[in-house]
């Protein structure tokens, strides 16, 4: 029903993208890396890959270390509900304010050098043996800002604090192809970091294609699952490019898949890798962007918001999302998380573990080869990398670094 | 009454409970890793025929807040789940790989669990 012929190319159909190979230079080059922290992070909406229901009450604040720029970021509800984010520095000398990557400040934030008090606004609220100083205007005093804006439950920040674009500009034309995808409730369940031996581009590069799905995957994803009966060598179903965004959507017959024991038992209780899927919901129903075909053959969506964040969708009530941080060149930090409904009894709880295994696992396959590459394309034997057809979120995601780096 | 390890039914799996029936995914995951084949085939053959009764009865047991989410259950019925969650633990290593760990896998040492945090969880959720 959703047959692609077999002569069709998407990078073909994307002409702007080309057909060449990519130099090794940007995922290597100590240059490239200051290029990329300074024209594209510096400058652009980022995802906290943190939602605002992680800090529901007034007060509840969360950090977000941000390496890459020697600081660390701290995301706080205000008395009035609102989230604002800042540099978590005390203004005095310098010192780390939130010491905790997580807590709750209903009277605020104090400095443990000084004892400097900051309101949750981010207002510096008291400073002891004030009368010592001399020419003193406290306000000149309060936190940093990051502008912050929300999007879907996600918490987006711009290091500038008046940013030249809102987040609904960046987001453009993407956002109402996800809109109405259940967040709200599909709570986080489990958040793997990994502080990695590769640079970011190696990183973002793991998760934006299906083509080593049948090979790196071929233990935890079974053949039956993503072997296209019609079509062996074709694993995309779609593609969208929305400006620097992109969506990709993936082949897998799931109705083939032949659950081994655990993992039957663990379906009567919830989703599991090998089920919750097309075959089995209502796709006619699910935004726009999420299985964008509406392929009963649909394995998952990986949704690329620029530059940092990858949604992705395992279902109507399972996705996982990946904030992937440049450090320093060849160095990188993965935060991987996954979402599904609450457990209401303990055999659901199960479940919910056998789900977290098994990707869990798939994830430690995919970071198998992460500081491998790095390596190898460290040792300067690569001239160019190829990328077929079912790369071509890749060629797409490094054109937009590119470009943003030549502007 | 008070100190059997696990529900009365399920009294069959108590030399199990002790070094298998362990409350983070650290220890379950360093568990699974740190066994012989012969120890995960065996845990596995054990615990998948009780599998089904043992989620038929814990299905009663509602879920306390967070991901460690099993702080309200009485001791026996969290000793039982335990034990399952050691079983999904276990499960990838015999249905999958045929081997404790990962094929080629990353280091899981390295991949560090934020949420696995028993006593007091850092993931927070928002309540009704």
């Amino acid at each position: 029903m959703n047959a692609i012929p077999k002569q069709h190319r998407w990078t073909l159909e994307a002409k702007e993208l080309g057909t060449g190979t990519l130099s090794p230079e940007p995922y290597v080059s100590p240059a490239y890396f200051e290029q990329l922290r300074d024209k594209v992070y510096r400058r652009t909406w980022l995802c906290s890959g943190r939602r605002v229901d992680e800090i529901p009450k007034p007060g509840d604040y969360l950090v977000l270390e941000l390496e890459m720029f020697r600081t660390s970021i701290l995301f706080i509800r205000g008395k009035d509900s609102a989230v604002r984010g800042f540099h978590n520095t005390c203004m005095h000398r310098g010192n780390r304010l939130a010491t905790q990557a997580t807590g709750n400040c209903r009277g605020g934030l104090a400095c443990g050098f000084h004892g400097w008090g900051y309101s949750s606004d981010g207002r510096l609220a008291s400073v002891p043996e004030e009368d010592m100083f001399f020419d003193f205007d406290r306000r000149r005093y309060d936190l940093a800002p990051v502008a912050v804006e929300l999007w879907q439950g996600f918490i987006f920040f711009h290091l500038n604090p008046h940013p030249p674009e809102s987040l609904a500009s960046h987001l453009g034309e993407l956002a109402p192809m996800i809109e109405g995808y259940p967040f709200d409730r599909l709570p986080v369940r489990w958040s793997y970091t990994a502080e990695l031996e590769c640079g970011w581009g190696v990183l973002r590069d793991s998760q934006l294609e299906g083509y080593h799905l049948k090979y790196l995957h071929r233990r935890t994803v079974p053949g039956t699952m993503v072997n296209n009966r019609d079509n062996p060598s074709r694993h995309v179903l779609d593609v969208r490019f929305f400006g620097r965004h992109a969506i990709g959507s993936f082949y897998g017959n799931r109705q083939d898949h032949r659950p081994a024991p655990v993992e039957d038992i663990a379906t009567r209780f919830g989703n599991t890798l090998g089920q919750t899927a097309a075959h089995v919901s209502d796709v006619s129903r699910w935004p726009a962007g999420v299985n964008p075909s509406r392929a009963e053959d649909w394995f998952f969506d990986v949704c690329y918001i620029f530059p940092n964040f990858h949604l992705v969708f395992l279902g109507e009530f399972l996705y996982a999302a990946h904030t992937m941080w440049p450090v320093e060149p060849g160095r990188a930090v993965w935060n991987a998380r996954g979402y599904l409904p609450a457990p209401r009894n303990a055999a659901e709880q199960f479940n919910r573990e056998y789900a977290k295994c098994s990707v869990r696992d798939l994830w430690l396959e995919d970071g198998s080869t992460l500081e491998a590459s790095q390596r190898g394309l460290a040792s300067g034997i690569l001239k160019e990398l190829p990328l077929q057809d079912q790369e071509l979120l890749i060629r797409h995601a490094q054109k937009c670094v590119d470009e943003m780096i030549a502007a | 009454m008070s100190d059997r390890l696990l529900p009365e039914a399920f009294a069959d799996l108590d030399p199990w409970a002790g070094d298998w029936g362990l409350p983070t995914e650290r220890e379950r995951n360093s568990r699974r890793l740190g066994s012989t084949w012969e120890q995960l085939r065996s845990f596995y053959d054990t615990m998948l025929p009780r599998a089904e009764a043992a989620l038929e009865h814990l299905k009663d047991f509602p879920c306390s807040d967070g991901p460690g989410g099993a702080g309200g259950l009485p001791a026996p019925e969290r000793r039982l789940l335990d034990l399952m969650l050691m079983l999904a633990e276990v499960a990838p290593a015999v249905e999958v790989f045929g081997q404790p760990a990962v094929i080629g896998g990353f280091d899981p040492a390295r991949f560090v669990p934020d949420h696995d945090v028993p006593e007091r969880h850092q993931l927070r959720r928002s309540r009704p």
